[in-house]
Order: structure tokens, then C-alpha cells, then sequence
């Protein structure tokens, strides 16, 4: 079977650009492109579990100098996490092809950006996929919706920007763009330049990835956001660029870079949890407890150098993150869990977010609390408890003040599907075995 | 040495860093970050500046001539400003008919 991973950008950035054609049947059409897309990551996930690492050349250049794509394991788990959750939210939309539109770009930006191997085609899969969720995030067409938007894009713009100083100072030092490349050669660099350019490109990334001196916009954002697009941005654009601060710290691979990832995802992960606990408003609420879980995947992805458990704790809590979060957000529309559905949606969310057995949250902070033992940073672990603790305080009052509400959500099917993934996900016992042997590669 | 370039870059990107931080006006914090853009884009114009270099175009005396990558960059980087400064427009356009005004208000506060 040939698969080509370049088709799971072109093909949804084609098709978003083909919408305003078929203004008529775009939802369908959109649906059929994003389950495609799923279809086709997951062959990508086949193939490169089968046959290791995938390097595809684009246009007939060699690297370094042609732009390329990179997959690996993770990469390609991410993709089909980000395609399917995709696919499945997509069903809750209600709005007009500009929507779909819009989404199908945010799609395939966030693909982009984790099967990239070109530092600038990462900024550019970076920018596609902002651009495109300032628009989602503005398309609530209300005030807060707009305050929002414009919140975000002002930062989204500074942090873009700081980027691209970072990719061009190590351009000018390398003469390379390519992140292979570039992560076998950087020890030529001056060690000035390379910790100027990684904290360019740490700030800029951080904005997305919702890192703690830059996620200002975050609770207005997904406050202001229609329900569903606030479960978009929590699965697409902040997972997609915490892989790429992960690729990242693997270029520069300093312990000293590794231990300022640490730190600061444990900033990260205090102040969410703990402006979370003292939140009134339930959008409010969820977008500061996902600061604090990109937090938690920051310090599992900064133990990546020290232990092999750090890969499979940073997947499963993306997973149980990506798959509870956005199906809490899309419940979020209305104030309470109504009918069967949704409570089950909410109900088995929440587990998985607090980390319950056997629940794919279980064994993300399962798998980091081992590396963290590995390493005996018992700091770590005690903020990892505490942290852990707050949030289920928090978790269990929005669950009391949720199942007491007899109105219920409009999207509880497709969120107790995607909690599904994420019950899934934690049972399957192959996929412990795997995860290891898998996630490490 | 090319230092008037890298001090209009370190220039303009601390302007427009500074405008975006201490201005209230949203009209002129896109203004501020449009500056930034184009002190990045100046920046890798210059990292691919070769002093008397030609066009890197192929023509037979092809002898010293430009880094072409950084140009291609920065063609893609001007593109993408376009694109967010035309979408920041239309939201301040929104914005200002829903607020009759461009500051924006205590509540949005970082």
C-alpha cells in the first residue's frame, strides 16, 4: 500500500479551499474528508510501526535542502489522536461552510505540524492553523467571542514572530532548516546563539502551547468560543504544539534546556490548577485546568532525556487530555449533564482527567510519577500529588453542580464517543505492552 | 560587518514589541506588530545579504550572488502578515460596532 503522509495535508488543505464551491453539501463533504484523513493516519500509523521511522522528500529535492516530512511513532499516533478527535467533533457543528471551512485548515495545519521535519514549514503549519483558529474563535459573532479572538491573535502575532527570529538565527549559524539536520550539527553552534534561538522558539511556540507567562489568552478564547471550537482548540493547536516543543528540546537536547522545560512546566501546571480551583465560570474552569495538563505534559516530555517512561507518560495524558477535555468543553453549552449520555460523558471525563484506573489519565500520571521516582526528584512528584489533589476537588464540585442540572447538552453523543476513545485507549492492555517498546522508538 | 541592518531588526522589533505592550489602542498594537514582522523579515534579508551579491538567478555570469532561501522565507513570512493583519482588521472593524470604541477595556486585561 503506498501512503504518503503528505496527503493528510494536502488533502483537507485542498478541500477547505474547495468549500465555498459546494456551499450546499459542504458538511458532508467535509465529514468524508476528515474521516479519510482518520483512515489514512491510521495506515500511516500501520506503516510506520511496521517499517520504523518514515522520511518523505516533497518535490523531488533532496534534504537538506528540500523540505521533508518526519514520522515517527508519535508523530504518527498524534495525527490520527488529532484527525479522529477532529472527525468526531466535527459532528456537533451547526454552522455554515465557512466553518468547515475553517476547520478543515486547523485540521490540516495541526497534521502539519507533527509530521513536519523543516523548522519553517513547522512556523508555516503553525500560522495556518492560528490564523485559522482566531477566525473559529471570532466566529461567534458576540462580544466576548470577539474580545477573545483578538486577544489571542495579539499574542498568536508577537509569539509568530519571535519564531521566526529563533528559526532565522539558527539559520544564520547552520544554513539549515532542516530539524535532523539541524539536531545532528547543533553542537557547532555558539552555545549564545543556541540558547538565544531556543528561547525565541520556546516563547513563540509556548503561546500555542499554552505555557505559563503566555497563555493570557487562553480563558478568554475558550470562554468567549462557541463550545465546540473551544474542544477544537483543547485537542488541535495545543497538543500539535507541545509535540513541537518536544522535537524541540530533542534538537537541542541540553540538560540545561531540559531542566527550563521542567520548570516551567511546573509553573505551568501550579497556576492552572490553582486559578482553575478558584473559578465560578465552568469555560473558565476547564481552560485553566488545561493549562495546568499542558503543564503535566511539559514536564513528562522535559524527563524525555533522564527516563523511558517519560514518552508514554506525555501520550497517555495527551490522550486522556485531548479525548476528556474537548468532550467536557463540548458538553459546556449548557449547565448540566440531563440525560444518560452525557452523564456518562462527564462522569467517566472527569475520572480520566483525575487520573482513575483504569483510565488513560490513570496511567499518564502513572508513567510519570514512575520516571519521576526513577530520577527521585521527590518535588516533582509531591507537586505532581498536589496538583492532582486540587484538581479533584475542583473536578468534583463542577461534577455536583453538573448532575444536579436537568438541562442537557446538545453534543452528548459525540462526547461520550470521544470519552469512549479514551476509555479505550487505557484498557487495551496490548497497548501497554506497546506503549514502551512503541513510544521509544 | 552589516551592523546598521542588525540595529534597524534589534530596533524595530523592540518598538514594536514596546507598542504592543504599552499601548491601549488595538488599532495601534496590530500597527506595532506589523513592525515586528517587518524587522524579522528584515532580519533574514540580511542573514542572506552578501555584499555585492546579484539576484540569485542563473544567467551565466553566476558568480556571487545572494542566498536565495531567507528571500524565499520572507515571501512566505509577508504573505502570512497580510493574511493575520487582514483578519485583525476585520475583527477590530467587529469590535469597534460592537464597543464604539478601539481601547480595549479594563476587563481584558492580561
Amino acid at each position: 500500500m503506498v501512503m504518503h503522509p503528505v496527503l493528510m495535508i494536502a488533502i483537507p488543505l485542498l478541500s477547505a479551499f474547495i468549500m465555498p464551491l459546494i456551499k450546499k453539501a459542504h458538511r458532508y463533504f467535509a465529514f468524508s474528508i476528515l474521516l479519510l484523513n482518520t483512515a489514512l493516519s491510521i495506515l500511516l500509523f500501520a506503516k510506520v510501526y511496521n517499517e520504523g521511522a518514515l522520511y518523505e522528500t516533497i518535490a523531488g529535492f533532496s534534504p537538506p535542502v528540500g523540505i521533508y516530512l518526519a514520522v515517527d511513532n508519535l508523530s504518527a499516533l498524534l495525527a490520527f489522536l488529532i484527525n479522529i478527535f477532529a472527525t468526531i467533533n466535527f459532528l456537533t457543528s451547526r454552522q455554515d461552510f465557512r466553518f468547515s471551512m475553517l476547520y478543515l485548515l486547523g485540521v490540516a495545519g495541526a497534521t502539519g505540524i507533527v509530521l513536519t521535519g523543516d523548522i519553517f514549514n513547522m512556523f508555516v503549519f503553525f500560522e495556518i492553523t492560528a490564523v485559522a483558529s482566531y477566525a473559529l474563535v471570532a466566529s461567534k459573532k458576540d462580544r466576548k467571542a470577539t474580545e477573545g479572538a483578538i486577544k489571542y491573535m495579539i499574542l498568536g502575532s508577537v509569539g509568530s514572530v519571535f519564531m521566526l527570529v529563533g528559526i532565522a538565527i539558527i539559520y544564520s549559524q547552520l544554513k539549515s532548516l532542516n530539524l535532523y539536520d539541524i539536531a545532528a550539527r547543533i553542537s557547532s553552534m555558539d552555545p549564545k546563539m543556541m540558547w538565544l534561538s531556543f528561547s525565541f522558539l520556546l516563547t513563540g511556540i509556548g503561546v500555542e502551547a499554552e505555557l505559563f507567562p503566555l497563555n493570557g489568552w487562553v480563558p478568554d478564547a475558550y470562554e468567549g468560543a462557541e463550545s465546540n471550537i473551544s474542544s477544537f482548540l483543547s485537542f488541535g493547536p495545543s497538543k500539535a504544539s507541545i509535540y513541537a516543543i518536544a522535537r524541540l528540546l530533542i534538537i537541542f537536547s541540553m540538560s540545561r534546556t531540559y531542566e527550563l522545560a521542567l520548570y516551567l512546566g511546573i509553573v505551568t501546571l501550579l497556576v492552572g490548577e490553582l486559578a482553575a480551583f478558584t473559578q465560578k465560570n465552568t469555560k473558565r474552569m476547564l481552560a485553566y485546568s488545561s493549562i495546568g495538563q499542558m503543564g503535566l505534559i511539559l514536564i513528562a516530555f522535559s524527563l524525555m532525556d533522564k527516563t523511558s517512561y517519560a514518552i508514554p507518560a506525555a501520550f497517555f495524558i495527551i490522550v486522556s487530555h485531548a479525548s476528556a477535555k474537548s468532550a467536557l468543553f463540548l458538553l459546556s453549552d449548557k449547565d448540566g449533564f440531563g440525560d444518560m449520555s452525557s452523564k456518562y460523558a462527564g462522569l467517566a471525563g472527569v475520572l480520566s482527567l483525575i487520573g482513575m484506573p483504569p483510565l488513560a489519565g490513570f496511567w499518564g500520571k502513572w508513567y510519570l510519577l514512575m520516571g519521576v521516582a526513577d530520577e527521585k526528584i521527590w518535588a516533582v512528584a509531591a507537586i505532581i500529588i498536589f496538583s492532582a489533589v486540587i484538581e479533584a476537588i475542583y473536578f468534583a464540585r463542577y461534577l455536583y453542580k453538573n448532575m444536579e442540572g436537568k438541562e442537557s447538552s446538545r453534543n452528548s453523543i459525540p462526547a461520550a464517543v470521544m470519552v469512549s476513545i479514551s476509555i479505550v485507549m487505557g484498557i487495551l492492555p496490548i497497548l501497554y505492552n506497546m506503549a514502551g517498546g512503541v513510544l521509544n522508538a | 560587518m552589516m551592523w546598521p541592518e542588525y540595529v534597524t531588526v534589534a530596533a524595530l522589533i523592540s518598538i514594536g514589541l514596546y507598542g504592543v505592550m504599552a499601548k491601549k489602542n488595538l488599532m495601534k498594537i496590530f500597527i506595532a506588530i506589523s513592525l515586528m514582522e517587518t524587522g524579522v523579515n528584515l532580519l533574514l534579508i540580511t542573514i542572506g545579504y552578501i555584499p555585492e551579491g546579484t539576484a540569485p538567478i542563473e544567467n551565466g555570469n553566476f558568480v556571487k550572488y545572494v542566498d536565495p532561501l531567507p528571500q524565499a522565507l520572507v515571501l512566505t513570512a509577508i504573505v502570512i502578515g497580510l493574511s493575520v493583519t487582514a483578519l485583525a482588521l476585520t475583527l477590530l472593524i467587529r469590535y469597534h460596532s460592537k464597543t464604539g470604541t478601539l481601547e480595549y477595556r479594563r476587563g481584558m486585561k492580561w
